[in-house]
C-alpha cells in the first residue's frame, strides 16, 4: 500500500538487470555520486519500512543511514562477487540487499529497546487539542500504529513488506532471510493477529 | 473458528475495514539534506578493512568439511580400537590386512586358507597296510618292495598326525567355548593352523632328507650283495629286552613318577615309548580297540622317522 503523497516503491524504478552490478562497481570505486543515486533510488523505501517497523522517524533515519553506509562499506566485496558481465551480476539486486539490511537493523533495534525498557516500545501520544477532522485522522493513524506496533517484530516486518511495500512473498521472504513456506506461515499469523486486534478494538468501549 | 467464518490469516483485501485502518499509518518523507548527511558520514568513515586472506567458505563446503573430519576421526578411532585389540574383546572379527588384500586381489593367501587341513581332517586316516617282511632283505627288488611299504605307512602316519592336530584344535575350541572363554577368530585359527602346518612340513622335510640318505646307503649295500639288518632299516640300534621291560614298568607309575622316570630314560628308550603311544593313538582314532603293546617289536615294523 502506498499513499499518493509518498514516492513510488523502489520496484517501480528498478534498474534493468545487470545495472546494479555497475552501481556496485562505482560504489566500490568510492564514487559519491553513486551513493547519492542509491539514496535517491532506495532511501524512501527503506525509510518507510524502518518507520513502520519502529514507529519513530528519527530511528528510521538512523536505520536508513546505517544501511546506506553498510552498502558503502561492503561495495568492494559485492562488486567482486558480482563482476559486471558475469551471471552473478544479473542476479544482483541492491534494493533487496538494502531491504534485508534495513529490516534486520530495525528488528535488532526493537529487540534492544525491548530489553532495555522491559516491554514494548512506548508509543508517542499526542495530547494537543486538534480539530475534529485532524482528530479523526489522528485517531485512525494512532489505531493503525497501535495495531502494527503491537505485533511481534518479525510479524510486523512481514506486514510492512507485503502490505505496505507490496512486495511479493518470495521477495519479502528473501528480505527476511527466510524460506517461503516459513514466511507464509509467519504472514498468516501476522494477519490473524491484526484482525483479532482490530476486533478487540471494535469491542472495546 | 467455525466452518463458515473466514480464515483470519487470508490476505487483507483493499477497502476492507482492516485495510482502511492500516492505510492510516502514513510514513513521513525523508528530510531534506538526508543524502548530504549520509555522504558526509561516508566520507568520514574509515576505509573498510581488507578482505580476509581466506575467503569465506560456502555452506556446502563447510558441511562437506565437517563430514570429512568426522569420517576421518571415526576411521582413526576404529583403527586404534582394532590395533589395541578392543574389537576382538567385543567379539567383533577384524580381518588382517593380508586377508583384506587377498580378498581384493583375488589371490588366495597361504596362511588364510585352512581348507587343505580341514579336508585332510575330514578324510579318515587310511589304516596302514600290514608290512610283511620275509627273511633278510638282500636284493634290490626286496628293498624296493620294502621301501614301497614304508612309504605307504609313512603316508598313513602323516595323515594321522594331521587328523590328530585337527581334532585337538577342534576340541580345544569347543572346550573354551563351553567354558565361556574367548575363542579364536577364524583368522586366528587360520594363522595357528598355518603355523602348525609349517612346523609339521619342516619336520617331514627333515625326516625325508634323513631317509633319503639312509636309503642310498641301503641301496649301495644291497647292490654289493649284503643283507640289510634292522639297524640299517630303522637307523637305530635294536632295543634290548631289559629296556623294553623297563619301559613297560613305566605304565604303572603316577604322572610325577613317570615324568621323573622319563627323564632318566635314554633317547632310544624314549623313542620306543613314543612309538608305542603313537600306535595306541592311531588305533583309538580309527575306532579300533587299542592293541596291547607288544613285548617284542615285530620283525616287519616300519622304520620310525
Amino acid at each position: 500500500m502506498n499513499t499518493a503523497t509518498e514516492p513510488a516503491p523502489a520496484t517501480a524504478i528498478a534498474p534493468p538487470p545487470g545495472d546494479d552490478a555497475a552501481w556496485a562497481e562505482r560504489l566500490a570505486a568510492r564514487d559519491p555520486a553513486a551513493l547519492r543515486e542509491m539514496i535517491a533510488r532506495h532511501g524512501a523505501t527503506l525509510h518507510r519500512v524502518a518507520y513502520r517497523m519502529t514507529g519513530d522517524a528519527h530511528e528510521a533515519e538512523d536505520i536508513v543511514q546505517e544501511a546506506m553506509l553498510r552498502l558503502w562499506d561492503h561495495a568492494p566485496a559485492i562488486a567482486a562477487k558480482h563482476a559486471v558481465g558475469s551471471q552473478a551480476a544479473a542476479r544482483l539486486r541492491l534494493g533487496g540487499w538494502l531491504k534485508r539490511v534495513a529490516t534486520n537493523l530495525a528488528i535488532d533495534r526493537l529487540r534492544r529497546a525491548r530489553r532495555i525498557s522491559g516491554g514494548e516500545v512506548p508509543e508517542e501520544e499526542d495530547d494537543a487539542p486538534l480539530a475534529d477532522a485532524v482528530i479523526e485522522a489522528g485517531e485512525r493513524d494512532n489505531l493503525a500504529r497501535a495495531l502494527v506496533l503491537a505485533l511481534p517484530e518479525r510479524q510486523r516486518a512481514a506486514i510492512v513488506l507485503t502490505y505496505y511495500e507490496e512486495l511479493p512473498n518470495a521477495e519479502a521472504a528473501e528480505a527476511m532471510d527466510m524460506n517461503i513456506k516459513a514466511f507464509e506461515s509467519l504472514l498468516h499469523r501476522a494477519r490473524t493477529a491484526l484482525r483479532q486486534a482490530l476486533t478487540a478494538q471494535g469491542d472495546a468501549p | 473458528m467455525s466452518v463458515n467464518e473466514p480464515d483470519p490469516g487470508l490476505p487483507i483485501a483493499p477497502g476492507s475495514p482492516l485495510a482502511r485502518v492500516l492505510d492510516g499509518y502514513r510514513a513521513p518523507d525523508l528530510p531534506a539534506g538526508f543524502a548530504d548527511r549520509v555522504l558526509a558520514a561516508a566520507e568520514a568513515r574509515p576505509a573498510p578493512l581488507p578482505e580476509l586472506r581466506r575467503p569465506a567458505r560456502t555452506r556446502r563446503w563447510r558441511i562437506g568439511q565437517r563430514i570429512a573430519i568426522g569420517a576421518l576421526s571415526f576411521g582413526a578411532l576404529a583403527t586404534a580400537a582394532a590395533a589395541t585389540g578392543l574389537l576382538e574383546q567385543l567379539a567383533i572379527p577384524v580381518p588382517s590386512a593380508e586377508t583384506v588384500w587377498a580378498s581384493l586381489t583375488g589371490k588366495a593367501q597361504a596362511s588364510a586358507a585352512p581348507e587343505p587341513l580341514v579336508a585332510a581332517a575330514a578324510v579318515p586316516a587310511p589304516t596302514p597296510a600290514p608290512v610283511v617282511n620275509e627273511g633278510p632283505i638282500d636284493t634290490p627288488e626286496e628293498l624296493a618292495e620294502k621301501l614301497r611299504r614304508v612309504d605307504q605307512v609313512r603316508a598313513g602316519r602323516r595323515e594321522e598326525r594331521r587328523a590328530i592336530i585337527d581334532q585337538r584344535i577342534k576340541s580345544e575350541i569347543e572346550r573354551r567355548g563351553a567354558a565361556g572363554l574367548r575363542v579364536p577368530t577364524p583368522e586366528e585359527e587360520a594363522r595357528l593352523r598355518a603355523k602348525i602346518e609349517q612346523a609339521v612340513t619342516a619336520r617331514e622335510q627333515r625326516a625325508d632328507a634323513a631317509a633319503a640318505a639312509r636309503r642310498e646307503a641301503m641301496q649301495r649295500k644291497v647292490e654289493n650283495g649284503e643283507a640289510l639288518t634292522r639297524e640299517d632299516l630303522t637307523g637305530r640300534k635294536p632295543v634290548i629286552p631289559e629296556t623294553r621291560e623297563r619301559l613297560r614298568g613305566l605304565r604303572g607309575l603316577s604322572p610325577e613318577e613317570r615324568a621323573k622316570a622319563w627323564r632318566e630314560l635314554t633317547p632310544e628308550e624314549r623313542r620306543l615309548v613314543t612309538e608305542e603311544l603313537r600306535a595306541r593313538r592311531a588305533a583309538r582314532l580309527s575306532g579300533q580297540p587299542a592293541a596291547a603293546p607288544t613285548a617284542v617289536p615285530p620283525q616287519d615294523t616300519p622304520p620310525s622317522e
